[in-house]
């Protein structure tokens, strides 16, 4: 009992269930709030405007639109009206937008706007009744031969019987039959119209299908169509000219089937503009919409991410600590080298994450050289240690300020940097640096003062990695598995890399 | 990284202690934390010397005020000589000998003439913790000097040495004495170049010399022949360490004795967390003692049975 519940071996097991945990968070955030591994992951947002206007004959007015179904796989954020005078409300059953109001004339102008996100895991995926099979169109006998025509020369075509047919309808110049069938100059909806007629010819059930294509800065463009076909048991999507297969990307559907996208009574020479704006927003901000879509905002109310945004910069800033902390831990403990104070390096590589390390490395090196020349003077007037070391707190002030004014007027970045150095351990670095430098020596003091570099400039690596302080805010769980880890450390009595060099003297003799 | 490894595998063979293994097996398993005041306070620790009967340096007075500072003359006054040390210090830090003065001019064991103010300063930064280990307010101790015993004025350049005693349990374990050279400047320091001496710890001769990581058979400076160094009253230097397993309780401790030519070995100052130097004096590691102390030692015993069981077993 006692040798499983030894000190190491609980640490070892609080460790794994701590990685335990990192892990299924990590996959948590990740599935269900879209959170990523790599920093400055953005996800697309378009906003599409749905422009409808029309002109009103002085009766009572009412608009219907149909809009996409709000659901998961649809991935819409937000929906929004504006619509002067109009009362409007949502039929959710049938998915359009009711505007209405009273007797009215002239020119009128609604607005719908749509802010969707691009979700491809569930693009497309809508589960729908097995469909009637369709009306057979009823042609007289001249187009009757046209339609077998057309169904013969289909055959050379590749694709199955739908993408045979659109291609056929598409190519240029234009079949003969083809030609004759449609009415002179069709547009894309007359066409796409004859192709759901000869598919039912076929029994094949086929519609329209209206939607937006998202595509940044597109402008007051009519609905984009496609025609989707059932075979084999699903709807299938296709592209009216490519004939290709499939829910294009960034492709918004409004409307299914031949019912109107937009209604209007009481008015005329209606119509309905989409223009598309596409913003780009970050993972952690888009978590919070993900977190309602997939119901598990009552978790994400109870993380970091919620807070307000001065709080999460600090808390940024704050997580990624423990990784320099264990950084310390195994410069000192594993390595073995010694350095100024436990914690200086890691507090003078934060400084330098503020400043930039080149700027830092020098102003440092200027703010503590001259702090170690006036600390000399201040050692031949034998003053008391607390007043002593208290001259060097001001002095460091007092170099700063200098530096700081100098750098403003100069331009000189690197001068400039020098309000980003915590003062009190700077001028313990100085003292700790001169009374080494007097009872050890200079050879001691240049050690000491290398390995807080090393360290420090280690420590920095860590921490000024954008990519580590992401992942360390985005999973802080991680910080758990470092506490354990840290933990275990101190549990550790193998040699220091130093004591092998220490030591080594030691075998020769034998 | 092989290298490491292979490295790493030989000392441990060869039952060297890391810095790791003796702060997590031997100080925080043997010596409580409560017990350290006890030898990092050297007031505290000459009190407990004096109950225990181990021969200790003679107090002249104790300064723990600054206004009591000027009149520090007036304490020495009858003392030809006398030490002035910070209770709290470590490893001979803010140590001032004087073994000459008068009341303007105190000249130091290194021939270095002081004026009264810089005395005055010295203790001033002693008060305020200059020496001490956390930096915190300090007492100045005033001893009376110790007469050196001359058995070691061939092997050292300057400065005497004392003897380091590891001791276990109670159990001396490991012993070795340090030699100031030109090289380290009269300190003795190991990494700065003084001689470690590592001592047979049942006869307090000579095992091995080393300076600077290489085995040498004669001091650089006076070309003492190191093989003939022989602590006399090496039983006595011996007792003063197993009592002061009793004294403390520390389980694991390193005791500095200094010897005197009249009074014999004194106790200087109390460890709890010796270093590891006395493994490269002596050539072998701690562990292998330590284990063999508790492999074949007897516990329960007194520090004089104790002592005689080192001095008369062959394991």
């Amino acid at each position: 009992m006692k040798k499983f519940f030894s000190v190491r071996k609980t640490l070892v097991y609080l460790l794994c269930l701590s990685v335990l945990f990192a892990a299924y968070s990590a996959y948590y955030k990740i599935k269900f709030w879209d959170f990523s591994i790599k920093p400055n992951k953005t996800t697309e947002i378009f906003i599409v405007d749905a422009h409808i206007s029309f002109k009103a004959i002085g009766e009572d007015v009412k608009v219907l639109l149909a809009t996409p179904s709000v659901s998961k796989e649809f991935k819409i954020l937000n929906e929004d009206v504006s619509a002067k005078n109009y009362e409007f409300t949502k039929d959710s059953n049938t998915n359009r937008m009711i505007f209405t109001s009273s007797k009215r004339k002239g020119k009128q102008d609604i607005y719908y706007r749509l802010t969707v996100y691009d979700n491809e895991e569930t693009r497309g995926k809508v589960r729908e009744k097995v469909p009637l099979p369709p009306e057979k169109p009823v042609y007289d006998e001249q187009q009757q031969q046209m339609a077998n025509d057309i169904l013969t020369a289909s055959q050379e075509m590749e694709g199955n019987l739908p993408q045979k047919l659109i291609a056929l309808f598409n190519q240029s110049p234009l079949n003969e039959s083809v030609e004759a069938f449609l009415p002179i100059q069709a547009n894309k909806r007359e066409r796409a119209l004859a192709v759901i007629d000869l598919l039912a010819l076929k029994d094949v059930p086929a519609r329209l299908v209206r939607g937006v294509k998202l595509i940044e800065g597109k402008k007051a463009s009519s609905a984009d169509l496609m025609l989707e076909a059932y075979e084999s048991g699903k709807w299938r999507l296709y592209d009216l000219q490519t004939a290709k297969e499939g829910l294009p990307k960034n492709f918004i559907l409004f409307q299914r089937g031949t019912k109107s996208l937009l209604d209007v009574e009481g008015g005329e020479d209606s119509s309905v503009r989409f223009s598309v704006l596409k913003s780009v927003t970050s993972s952690f901000k888009m978590a919070e919409h993900r977190s309602k879509l997939t119901s598990t905002d009552g978790l994400y109310k109870f993380s970091i991410y919620h807070l307000p945004l001065v709080e999460q910069n600090i808390l940024k800033w704050l997580m990624v600590f423990p990784l320099g902390i264990l950084v310390v831990v195994l410069m000192r403990n594993v390595v073995g080298v010694p350095t100024m104070g436990t914690f200086t390096p890691m507090l003078v590589a934060m400084s330098f994450v503020e400043t930039g390390l080149g700027a830092g490395l020098i102003c440092f090196g200027l703010i503590v050289a001259i702090g170690i020349a006036l600390r000399g003077l201040l050692s031949k007037l034998n003053l008391l240690l607390v007043p002593r070391i208290s001259s060097v707190v001001i002095f460091v002030i007092l170099i700063i300020e200098t530096l700081a004014v100098i750098g403003h007027n100069f331009d000189l970045k690197v001068s400039s940097s020098a309000v980003f150095f915590p003062i009190i351990i700077t001028a313990w670095i100085i003292e700790r640096i001169s009374i080494t430098w007097e009872e050890e020596g200079a050879k001691n003091a240049r050690k000491e003062i290398f390995w807080t570099m090393v360290t420090a400039l280690s420590t920095y690596f860590v921490i000024a990695s954008e990519y580590i302080r992401h992942f360390m805010f985005a999973f802080n769980e991680v910080n758990l598995v470092i506490l354990f880890i840290v933990m275990l450390l101190g549990t550790y009595t193998g040699y220091r890399l130093t004591e092998l060099k220490r030591f080594y003297p030691l075998l020769k003799g034998k | 990284m092989f290298e490491v490894f292979k490295i790493s595998k030989k000392l441990k063979e060869l039952g060297i202690l890391g810095m790791n293994a003796r702060n997590y097996k031997f100080i925080s398993a043997l010596n409580k934390r409560c017990l350290y005041p006890l030898v990092d306070d050297k007031v505290q620790t000459k009190e407990l010397a004096l109950k225990a009967g181990i021969n200790t340096t003679s107090e002249i007075g104790l300064i723990e005020y600054q206004h009591q500072v000027k009149n520090f003359r007036d304490m020495v006054r009858g003392c030809p000589e006398f030490v002035i040390k910070p209770a709290h210090g470590s490893g001979g830090k803010g140590v001032l000998v004087i073994k000459k003065w008068d009341n303007e001019c105190f000249i130091t064991a290194s021939e270095k003439v002081l004026t009264y103010n810089q005395v005055y300063q010295h203790i001033s930064n002693i008060l305020s913790g200059l020496y001490s280990l956390g930096g915190q307010y300090d007492t100045a101790l005033i001893e009376e000097m110790v007469h050196f015993s001359n058995v070691f004025e061939k092997f050292s350049y300057q400065g005497v040495p004392d003897v380091r005693i590891i001791v276990y349990k109670g159990y001396p374990a490991m012993a070795m004495t340090r030699l100031a050279t030109s090289e380290s400047g009269g300190r003795a320091n190991l990494h700065q170049g003084a001689v470690g001496v590592g001592l047979d710890i049942k006869t307090g001769k000579t095992l091995t010399a080393v300076m600077c990581g290489k085995p040498i058979s004669q001091h650089p400076d006076t070309k003492a022949d190191l093989k003939t160094l022989c602590v006399p009253m090496w039983k006595e230097h011996l007792l003063i360490g197993a009592k002061a397993y009793e004294m403390t309780s520390l389980g694991y401790l390193g005791a500095d004795i200094v010897l005197d030519r009249e009074k014999g070995p004194m106790m200087l100052e109390l460890n709890a967390r010796p270093g590891l130097a006395i493994q490269i004096a002596n050539s072998a590691g701690l562990i292998k003692a330590i284990k063999n102390i508790e492999k074949y030692y007897p516990k329960n015993l007194s520090p004089e049975e104790r002592v005689d069981f080192i001095l008369n077993n062959d394991c």
